[in-house]
């Protein structure tokens, strides 16, 4: 099979057995592969209902038929279970090094079923696999565990790990790799840690074969060219990373402050910015496999309480620890992003649900015993102790590590989440842009921004220019937004390519790795049908509907050119249904269904 | 009225904002920054044919894009904040 290896492994954590399968080849056609194909392999082996740290969950890694290869930042790779903290299908994507060297290993994907009694770590060396007793490295930090692994395994392995958080069942842990590369969200981690897995170490020497490699060169190096052009896709990144967002939103009247609650202009945001990132902590700029963009940060606090050294922080951790917490002290900021990577947590959640504690503390709702100090926006120490307490799973970091939505429940004002279907919505305010507030609602993973991001051309311009205080027009250049973005998720490249690239370039790539004469249209339609499936399995698995906090519905920007707005999610929500093909309730028709060939779910 | 630069901006004209006088509209004050700053700013701010206003570049008067005002001749006055950037974008 052309830009695939053909090869699943299926390993039962339980029998302690691992077999190896064909590659299904009509689904990996249709679902095109990664969070497509990972999502068609559960759906289809794993009962909606299923409660998601008990052994019936299944943790499903999938490459896609680009990643590993030449084609554009095609270094990304995909981990599906049905996510702990929403009761969603969970599907999450990461870069770094791990999803190519699985490929050139001879795997496509890993599916990991039941649990194990004991820790255990899979071991991958090319064809030799085995399941590998973890005992010694369970309790380790996921920079201790590579580091370890990497001793033990050898320096050229590429580890994919949990930290204690994931062993511990926090609700947002995530499954890192590479040390600094995370599948973040929905809490992956805790479903690997429920099975007793504590990493999977691999080593692979293989390659792969594509389908027409002269067109596949001109594809890919007039993609690469398109890149290296934009600039954003070219210099843009590279400079001043993605933390480079914080001013232009926050000038825009978009950066929630303080839990939502201040509005959406903080003050201090430049101090907390990518320049200032730049200025005072950058050490150089790195990329992950094959890529050109070179967007993440190598970062150092030299000196003071939070002297500290890692990678990052992202424009959503910046702002989750900063404006949303009311926190200006960058290198507070980076100091407890750099905790996150080092336990294996969602900063985003993690800081979103400290900045919720903040605003239920400041009422007087959370004793102040329970926390250990009177809990107050602005607290730069806050954030470090408190994201370190959740690591450790100490004192009220027990309570935090349930989420934001848990713990306003626990206090009796859940509507203080700042989530949507459980997950905490980054750092774009639904009021100032209409359409993010649509991505929000729709999400089929809960609040996320990478599902569909709307930011592009609301604030940024890019590909097009939209007005984000309107909401016409916002539904259709929505639905366009998440099927693309489930394509490009499915085929291994980054999402960051859409800054240069579009479908016809991205679908060039794919068709010739995998030699298939399909339409760019017909490309397309393959992410619609993994959005559909993604919907499917979220009805049956009873999530709650679309909707927003009821924050954003009903509580006005105090300022900016926002100044007065709610997000007016229903005037946009019945139309995006209706372009979606879906009854007035979401739900997709038979209709559409059968259109997709997803009858069958 | 303040004129805040933001991202590599800030590099070419040494300063994060600055003060000046208000200008009639978005254009004039652009022209101003230019002339003020130099060559590398006036290739940034404008068209090679200095005809329009640089496609990357992106100009927000109190917040709002100048898109969803009225472009270049989008009046100006002294209590004005206009936030000058290059295209950026992360996420």
């Amino acid at each position: 099979m052309n830009a695939w290896v053909g090869t699943i492994l299926r390993v039962d954590l339980a029998a302690k057995t691992i077999k190896k399968e064909p590659l299904n080849s009509k689904d990996a056609h249709a679902y095109v592969g990664a969070r497509g194909l990972g999502t068609k392999y559960f759906c289809d082996e794993v009962d909606p209902k299923v409660e998601p740290l008990s052994p019936e969950n299944k943790l499903i890694y999938t490459t896609g038929p680009l990643t590993g290869t030449a084609a554009s930042s095609a270094g990304r790779f995909e981990v599906v279970a049905k996510a702990p903290l929403t009761g969603t299908i969970g599907a999450a994507n990461s870069g770094g090094y791990f999803g190519p060297e699985l490929k050139y290993a001879g795997y496509d994907g890993i599916i990991f079923e039941n649990a194990s009694e004991s820790p255990v770590y899979l071991y991958i060396n090319d064809d030799k696999v085995e399941i590998r007793d973890a005992s010694s490295i369970w309790g380790k930090t996921v920079f201790e565990t590579t580091d370890l692994l990497n001793r033990d395994c050898g320096e050229s392995f590429k580890i994919s790990c949990i930290g204690p958080p994931g062993e511990n069942g926090c609700f947002f842990s995530g499954i890192m790799n590479d040390k600094h590369r995370a599948a973040g969200r929905g809490g992956l981690g805790a479903v690997m840690g429920s099975k007793k897995l504590k990493a999977v170490a691999v080593r692979g020497t293989g390659s792969i074969t594509v389908a027409r490699p002269e067109k596949f060169l001109d594809a890919l190096t007039d993609a690469r060219k398109k890149l290296k052009a934009h600039p954003v896709g070219g210099a843009g990144l590279a400079a001043l990373g993605t933390q480079v967002l914080v001013n232009i939103i926050n000038e825009s009247g978009g950066l929630p402050t303080r839990n939502w609650r201040d509005g959406a202009y903080f003050p201090e945001a430049d101090a907390t910015g990518g320049e200032a990132l730049a200025d005072k902590y950058l050490v150089k700029n790195k990329g992950c496999f094959g890529c050109s963009i070179d967007c993440a940060r190598v970062t150092r606090v030299p000196d003071g309480p939070f002297k500290s050294s890692g990678e990052g922080p992202e424009y959503e951790a910046g702002w989750s620890y900063g404006a949303d917490c009311g926190v200006s002290d960058l290198a507070a900021i980076c100091k407890a992003n750099f905790l996150c990577n080092e336990y294996g947590m969602d900063p985003i959640t993690l800081g979103a649900t400290i900045a919720c504690a903040m605003e239920l503390s400041e009422m007087g709702v959370i004793p102040e015993e329970e926390i250990g100090f009177p809990l107050r926006f602005g607290d730069a120490h806050a954030i470090v102790s408190l994201t370190e307490a959740t690591g450790k799973n100490e004192g009220f970091g027990q309570i935090l590590a349930l989420g934001s939505y848990r713990l306003a429940e626990k206090y009796g004002h859940p509507e203080l989440s700042m989530s949507v279907k459980k997950q905490e919505m980054p750092a774009y305010d639904g009021r100032a842009l209409q359409g993010m507030a649509l991505e929000y609602a729709t999400s089929n993973r809960g609040g996320c921004h990478v599902r569909g991001y709307l930011t592009s051309p609301e604030i940024l311009g890019v590909p097009l220019k939209v007005d984000p205080l309107v909401t016409e027009g916002k539904a259709g250049l929505l639905k366009l937004f998440q099927d693309l973005t489930a394509l490009i998720d499915s085929s291994g490249l980054c999402l960051f390519t859409t800054f240069g690239l579009g479908l016809p370039e991205i679908a060039a790539q794919y068709r010739e790795a995998v030699g298939t004469d399909e339409t760019d249209e017909e490309i397309l339609l393959k992410g619609e049908r993994v959005w559909n499936l993604e919907k499917h399995f979220n009805i049956a698995a009873g999530v709650e509907k679309d909707t927003l906090p009821p924050r954003l519905l009903r509580e006005k920007l105090p300022g900016g050119p926002a100044a007065g707005k709610v997000a007016e999610l229903y005037a946009m929500l019945g139309e995006y249904y209706q372009l979606r093909g879906w009854d007035p309730e979401g739900i997709p028709t038979h209709e559409k269904k059968s259109e997709l060939g997803i009858a069958y779910a | 009225m303040k004129v805040k630069f933001f991202a590599t901006y800030r590099g070419l004209t040494g300063c994060s904002e600055t003060d000046v006088p208000a200008p009639s509209d978005v254009w004039a004050l652009l022209t101003y920054v230019a002339d003020r700053y130099g060559e590398a700013m006036r290739a940034k701010l404008f068209t090679p044919d200095g005809k329009d206003i640089g496609a990357d570049a992106i100009v927000l008067v109190n917040g709002r894009n100048i898109q969803y005002l009225k472009g270049k001749e989008t009046a100006l006055s002294e209590t004005d904040v206009v936030s000058l950037f290059p295209m950026v974008a992360g996420g």
